[in-house]
């Protein structure tokens, strides 16, 4: 399977990347719109040819016109060179104060709290919780109300679980796989006050109630698994800070 | 400005990135009529790469692709008809690590060394580096390198790093601070202004802006015990100047950084 359709032009496209305890999923989304396609993160260099046939597939060979990305750590950023030498030097559009330092010469800065209009669809870039660079932003389509989380959201999975969305998953284990990508991803965590974070990340869904939210490194989770997810994370959380180890 | 400085610790030359005046972040500054900030001056938040140089040489970091030009010249210069031994990255974010690939096929016999803290080093082109952490140990005649664990930090695959003849520590993305243009690769006794508590938070409420979520407490009791472990060392962190003296007001002042931002959010983005 090539990718996976989540509605209002937005496919998932993901590849695996082994770790010890699981799979990690290393994804980019394709929204397709009426003056062209937007890619949302650029993915791992270390999986750039099957993505760029994917991409291809998805757009049925016409590519990407727009980028929007959600920080310039590697597995989001790396292929972006490449891309702009297959589909040309597509708009660009990251959050970072400073694009030249980030190696974004080119591009279009967006700024945390603000709209932006890209190939006539509109996103508004949000403060994330849940991040590793200083300068990640999450990204919300207001258009079809998907939340791009980037280093948020994550689950490790398991072989054979490669292609199911969150709530598809099996629930042996699921709540787990939250807990160990974020002990993983996110060590940080270790400090934090587990009211505090998930607080935060309520009042983001009050403030933008989202049909769907899209991590990178993760399934997609759809409607109410969104509440489910939350509360796997908040144990999550809850369990990291009382044993570190 | 870009340079480099030899003598601000014995054996470990200094090399600087400060880029363009950061016009955004001296606005806010305005804003708030800090003492330390009128507006005559420009403002840098640097990159900072050290080369030790002892029999055998070892780089930390390697500035940003804004900087490529000045950290290849300045190894260059600064190595001669010598090698480069070790090239350690901190961690692989694009500011530190962005001139990795120039630099090892400049020195294409040079050892590139990565933190084994993390799980995805493949997806950095890491999984062929030689890995460190806690109780490892480069000796590079005369100058002896370890990897304590990196306390405060972004990503997972992240180490700090500390010399032991020199007694210094190499902080990454924590003790960073902004400085002012004439200050540039000036330690801070050299200075006239104090570093106080708003310089601090000023970066360290942009870079690490989870410090706006934590349990104060326990962000305090884990700066409490480096200020323990590391009495006495000499602070160079990868985005401020380099501390030789008193360094323990700065583990006291970042315990004020926390509180505040934990009270007040973060001040913005990097």
């Amino acid at each position: 399977m090539s990718s996976i359709e989540l509605g209002d032009g937005v496919s998932w496209v993901h590849e695996c990347f082994p770790e010890r305890d699981g799979h990690l999923h290393v994804s980019v989304y394709v929204i397709r719109t009426a003056r062209g396609n937007i890619l949302v993160d650029s993915g791992s260099f270390y999986h750039r040819d099957s993505l760029s046939r994917r991409i291809a597939d998805v757009t049925d060979g016409s590519g990407i016109q727009a980028l929007i990305l959600s920080h310039s750590d590697y597995p989001h950023s790396a292929n972006i060179p490449s891309f702009r030498g297959q589909w040309g030097d597509f708009d660009i559009v990251a959050s970072c104060a400073d694009p030249d330092i980030q190696g974004l010469p080119y591009a279009r800065r967006a700024r945390i709290g603000e709209t932006l209009d890209v190939l006539g669809r509109r996103f508004t870039f949000l403060d994330p919780p849940l991040a590793d660079r200083s300068h990640t932003t999450w990204i919300f389509d207001e258009e079809s109300r998907i939340l791009f989380v980037a280093d948020g959201f994550g689950t490790l999975h398991r072989p054979g679980s490669c292609e199911q969305l969150w709530g598809a998953l099996p629930t042996a284990g699921r709540a787990e796989g939250v807990g160990e990508f974020h002990v993983q991803t996110l060590p940080w965590l270790r400090y934090v006050d587990p009211d505090r974070l998930m607080d935060a990340l309520r009042t983001i869904f009050e403030r933008h109630p989202a049909k769907a939210v899209a991590p990178i490194h993760g399934p997609p989770i759809e409607g109410d698994d969104i509440d489910r997810y939350l509360d796997d994370l908040d144990r999550a959380v809850r369990a990291l800070v009382t044993d570190p180890s | 400005m870009r340079g480099y400085r030899r003598d601000a610790i014995p054996g470990i030359h200094w090399i600087q990135e400060c880029g363009r005046h950061r016009a955004e972040i001296a606005e806010a500054l305005l804003e708030k009529a800090l003492e330390w900030y009128s507006g005559d001056r420009d403002l840098h938040v640097p990159q900072n790469a050290y080369l030790l140089d002892g029999e055998r040489t070892l780089l930390l970091d390697t500035l940003s692709p804004a900087a490529s030009d000045h950290a290849l010249d300045s190894l260059d210069e600064l190595l001669g008809d010598r090698g480069l031994d070790f090239l350690v990255i901190s961690h692989p974010d694009v500011p530190h690590a962005g001139n990795t690939g120039r630099i090892l096929r400049r020195y294409p016999d040079c050892q590139l060394v990565a933190p084994r803290a993390g799980e995805t080093h493949a997806l950095y082109h890491l999984d062929g580096a030689r890995l460190v952490g806690p109780g490892d140990e480069i000796d590079l005649g005369g100058l002896v390198v370890r990897f304590p664990e990196a306390t405060f930090l972004d990503a997972a695959v992240h180490t700090w790093m500390t010399e032991e003849t020199t007694r210094t520590l190499f902080t990454v993305d924590w003790l960073g601070f902004p400085h002012l243009g004439g200050e540039c690769l000036r330690c801070t006794d050299e200075i006239d202004d104090e570093i106080g508590v708003s310089r601090l938070e000023e970066f360290h409420g942009r870079v690490m802006f989870w410090f706006q979520y934590v349990d104060v407490d326990r962000v305090v009791s884990a700066t409490d015990e480096l200020a323990r472990r590391f009495a006495g060392y000499t602070i160079a962190s990868a985005h401020g100047l380099v501390i030789r003296k008193d360094a323990a007001r700065f583990f006291e002042s970042m315990n004020d950084v926390v509180r505040r931002v934990a009270a007040s959010g973060r001040g913005g983005v990097l």
